[in-house]
């Protein structure tokens, strides 16, 4: 399966949040691997810890296949790889990791050729023959590597796919993230463009909330009751805004809490993180695990 | 031998290639569009009487290389009705054959233009079209697609246009396309293959032209089988062109239709045609059992043919 | 004679295995020619021959410039209507000429690459084997091609009942000692029929490449690499022969079956995660894989010393059956423990 993650505006954690569900889904036992289609700013490597690729690759990544220059783009088996000891062994009954790396140096395309494109169908179609879950992470906004993702998505119709798309909680971003799928050149209308039906591509959309914070939350207790008052009418006003843009419950695949270790330290969080040193949250890893799980549940994504 | 073995064998005995009968020379002897049609019978008159020596020339030269002099040479005639719709083959037929005729000359074979596309069910140009194999240029290594562009087919790099690049990137200036064999200096051909509009993919001329040197040359096969045979003519000709078969067996005496070597014998004006045609035909891959069945047939003549396709083909180029 | 390949070998993207008469719609890759099947042992289907043009350097030990411009002749093949394998080679000669001919001219030579300059044939054969070089003659590449239009077909459902990744066989054959100088002394003839592999039957076996038969001075070896790479150096008696290509296609898809069969056992954790998961975990290779091994079906029977040996050494067969007793009893086990827990036993 293919899974497509967006987000309209940056800094709402979507490379890190993405990251942490390919990770989490390898524990589970799949076979997973990350391709950085971030391609103005190919800096995945940073997240798995990988430092030799960490502003890209020097031997041949996404951008130098999709340009044709290669035939095997550089892949990074993170379990072998990463830097971090704690991820460098692989947990019996995990699946494949594998890092797909931006070139280094690598800038954003002007433009997706044809060449290009089947470059791009034929990656995502071989790639789909050896794992479980392919990660693809879009820059935020409206790119052309989200037209080469919808574009080469029409073209495989044997092969599943799903879009993330990513915002905070937030007026600004809910807005945001209901016109970068239902806008004018937003998803859906260029979807339709390359041969997408309308309906079927938006069943395939889901959001994701990052950066939340519950207004019960623990981190929320020595607040003054005024403010606390406050906090749940705002709350309450973005639920119903959410609800209008259509960027509510039903379409949400999941949240991810605010955690001080994702804001400074955009990293994967092992349960060592969570148990050991704990420096991040147990609810992060917890929402991380249920999204994994989630983005491979049929049921939850059922035709809205 | 062990069953294994045994059955391992009827992979290879599925492939069974007919062979074509084979006259030494097929010569051409003209190519009618509507344009020349237009232009009445005295222009046939006149190109005919153009030709004439030429075929007689290729007639005798083969003559004195076959031992007895027995050189099986055939003839045949091309009319557009793929391009253009003129007459009735009721009509023209005759004309063309009286033309000729007045000139000494006479027609073994007429074809139809359109036959190359298709003939009797088989997609005839289909089937030359999957066979290219281009041309590669240096530095093709195998690790991308041969680069083409969707309906052309040129002879070496095409000059590199501004494609997809990456933002910050350095832009590209203006190089030459360059020709693949070339010797210092290019001469690059690019060649329209055809073009599509809403009734379809329609084939270019010098498309066709290639497809009828193969099938002048015996060199296509469609699942092993000879894709058109010539048809005897009937008592009158029809007066539709569908009904008329792709080739028309005129003299019933004829030699073979296909041969070891082609002669064409044209107005200069198909000079481009002609350089298009022989970058097609350098670049079509003909199966390897055919080429043996063709050399070993010329070989056991004492005939050694070239190995390369378009050393077969020559022409004659009349000036207007 | 120096000849060398590479097959690449993989899952048929469909929910199960495909009949007979599907391989003829998937393998269609060329219009006008049919696609060859054989039934026993196994069924076996292996599309039309197609080329493809190149003028690159080829991978040598020394780092030496060594251009080479030809066509790769390479076939696409389904086994037991469940592995799809993709396979190319070529032959390298010498070039009589000292610049590039027109392309007509490598074309009435399928599967022959004609290399400017003296050929040093270990020097060659090291570097193929080796690694692959970026700017360097990737035949891998073209073999993925055909198999991605296969893959790429309508009449496949895409749902392959378990992930697996492709495996490459690089291979390279050469002559014994005293058959290397065929290879050194220049091309092969200048016929059409004669200078190529047709990989359809149409050549004779056992063409001497110039130089003489020898009895002796065959070898094999066989290397498995880093992540899905395997390579295979051959020395034969003699010259080409279509068998080469038939044997080094049999191995890899073996080697594949080998490697897929045992990333599938692994996965199913047996002993640490539950009877239930286990059984589900290697259904797939019951159902999909075990079947298919038949070692050495096909082939001339002048490459059946290879086989044997490399029974012996590492024993592909010891390690397979091994593999399928295991998985074997794993199943029948569960299938007890399910069998008490229901009261059925």
């Amino acid at each position: 399966m293919l899974v497509f993650a967006i987000s309209d505006k940056g800094g709402t954690g979507r490379s890190v949040t993405s990251s942490n569900i390919v990770y989490r889904r390898a524990l589970q036992g799949s076979d997973v691997c990350y391709l950085d289609f971030d391609f103005g700013s190919p800096t995945a490597g940073a997240i798995f810890s990988v430092s030799s690729v960490a502003r890209g690759t020097t031997q041949g990544g996404m951008h130098g296949y999709l340009e044709g220059r290669l035939a095997d783009p550089h892949r990074i088996d993170i379990w072998a790889e990463s830097d971090r000891e704690g991820l460098r062994a692989k947990p019996p009954g995990a699946g494949q990791m594998v890092l797909f790396p931006g070139d280094e140096g690598g800038g954003e395309f002007s433009t997706v050729s044809e060449e290009m494109l089947q470059r791009c169908v034929r990656l995502f179609a071989r790639l789909e023959e050896e794992f479980d879950l392919c990660l693809v992470d879009l820059s935020a906004g409206r790119s052309f590597a989200a037209q080469m993702a919808l574009a080469a998505t029409a073209r495989l119709p044997g092969v599943p796919f799903r879009w993330l798309v990513f915002h905070r909680w937030t007026r600004q971003h809910i807005i945001a993230a209901d016109g970068l799928v239902r806008g004018r050149q937003g998803l859906l209308a260029v979807g339709v463009e390359h041969g997408h039906d309308k309906e079927t591509l938006g069943d395939r959309i889901r959001f994701v909330r990052t950066a939340v914070l519950e207004p019960d939350a623990a981190e929320l207790e020595g607040l003054r009751e005024t403010q606390k008052a406050w906090l749940n009418e705002c709350d309450r006003e973005l639920r119903e805004l959410a609800g209008r843009h259509r960027v509510g419950r039903t379409s949400m695949l999941g949240k991810i809490p605010l955690d001080p270790v994702l804001q400074w330290r955009e990293q994967l969080i092992s349960d060592e993180d969570v148990l050991s040193s704990q420096i991040a949250n147990a609810e992060t890893v917890a929402a991380f695990d249920d999204l994994a799980k989630k983005i491979v549940d049929d049921s939850a994504w059922e035709a809205l | 031998m062990t069953p294994a073995y045994a059955t391992f064998g009827e992979v290879a005995a599925e492939r069974r290639i007919a062979s074509a009968p084979l006259s030494h020379v097929s010569i051409e002897l003209g190519h009618l569009y509507m344009e020349d049609f237009q232009a009445g019978p005295d222009r046939l008159r006149e190109q005919f009487r153009q030709v004439a020596p030429w075929a007689e020339t290729m007639r005798r030269s083969w003559q004195s290389r076959v031992p007895g002099g027995r050189a099986r040479v055939s003839t045949c005639f091309l009319i557009d009705d793929y391009f253009s719709r003129f007459s009735t083959p009721a009509e023209l037929v005759p004309m063309v054959l009286e033309a000729a005729a007045e000139c000494d000359l006479t027609i073994d074979y007429l074809a139809r233009e359109s036959a190359c596309a298709e003939a009797d069910g088989v997609m005839l140009a289909r089937l030359v079209e999957d066979r290219l194999v281009t041309d590669p240029p240096a530095g093709s290594d195998g690790s991308r697609p041969p680069v083409t562009e969707t309906g052309w087919l040129c002879n070496g790099t095409r000059s590199p246009y501004s494609g997809a690049v990456q933002a910050m990137g350095s832009a590209r200036r203006w190089e030459p396309p360059a020709q693949n064999a070339k010797r210092r200096h290019s001469i690059f051909v690019d060649v329209e293959l055809w073009d599509t509009d809403s009734r379809g993919r329609t084939w270019s001329c010098p498309f066709l032209a290639a497809v009828w040197q193969l099938l002048r040359l015996g060199l296509i096969r469609n699942e092993g089988e000879l894709p058109v045979r010539p048809k005897p003519r009937g008592a009158s000709f029809p007066s539709e062109w569908d009904d008329l078969p792709a080739i028309v067996q005129l003299n019933p005496a004829a030699a073979p239709f296909s041969a070891y070597s082609t002669l064409s014998v044209l107005s200069s004006r198909f000079l481009p045609v002609e350089l298009a045609v022989r970058t097609i035909l350098s670049q079509v891959f003909v199966d390897a059992q055919v080429l043996g069945q063709v050399a070993d047939r010329s070989g056991g003549e004492g005939i050694r043919l070239p190995d390369e396709l378009v050393d077969r083909i020559s022409y004659v180029f009349l000036g207007a | 004679m120096l000849v060398m390949g590479e097959v690449r070998t993989g899952l048929l993207q469909n929910s199960g295995e495909i009949p007979e008469s599907l391989c003829q719609s998937v393998l269609g890759l060329l219009s006008g020619e049919r696609v060859r099947v054989s039934r026993r042992p196994i069924v076996y289907a292996v599309s039309p021959d197609q080329l493809t043009g190149v003028d690159c350097r080829l991978a040598s030990a020394s780092q030496a410039r060594v251009r080479g411009v030809g066509t790769v002749l390479s076939r696409a093949s389904v086994t037991g209507g469940r592995v799809l394998q993709g396979s190319s080679h070529i032959q390298v000669v010498r070039s009589e000429s000292d610049h590039r001919l027109s392309w007509s001219h490598y074309l009435a030579r399928p599967g022959v690459v004609e290399v400017f300059g003296k050929i040093r044939v270990p020097d060659l054969s090291e570097g193929f084997a080796e690694s692959a070089r970026n700017d360097c003659l990737d035949l891998g590449s073209v073999s993925e091609r055909f198999m991605d239009a296969v893959q790429a077909s309508p009449f496949l459902d895409r749902k392959a009942p378990f992930r697996s990744a492709r495996t490459r066989l690089r291979w390279v054959a050469e002559s014994g000692p005293t058959g290397s100088g065929g290879a050194e002394s220049g091309p092969t003839g200048s016929g059409g029929a004669e200078s190529g592999p047709t990989g359809s039957g149409g050549a004779e076996s056992g063409r001497a490449g110039g130089g003489a038969r020898t009895p002796e001075g065959t070898g094999i070896r066989f290397t498995l690499g880093r992540d899905q790479v395997r390579t295979l150096r051959l020395v034969l008696p003699g010259g080409f022969s279509p068998g080469i290509v038939d044997f080094c296609e049999d191995l890899a898809l073996h080697d594949w079956l080998l490697t897929t069969l045992l990333v599938i056992v692994e996965k199913a954790r047996v002993g640490t995660a539950s009877r239930a998961e286990v059984t589900a975990k290697l259904a797939p290779a019951v159902d999909h894989l075990l079947h298919l091994w038949m070692p050495a079906a096909r082939l001339d029977d002048a490459f059946a010393p290879f086989w044997e040996t490399l029974e012996r050494r590492p024993g592909f067969s010891r390690q397979w059956h091994s593999l399928v007793e295991r998985v074997r009893d794993q199943v029948a086990i569960n299938t007890l423990a399910l069998l008490r827990e229901t009261g059925g036993w």
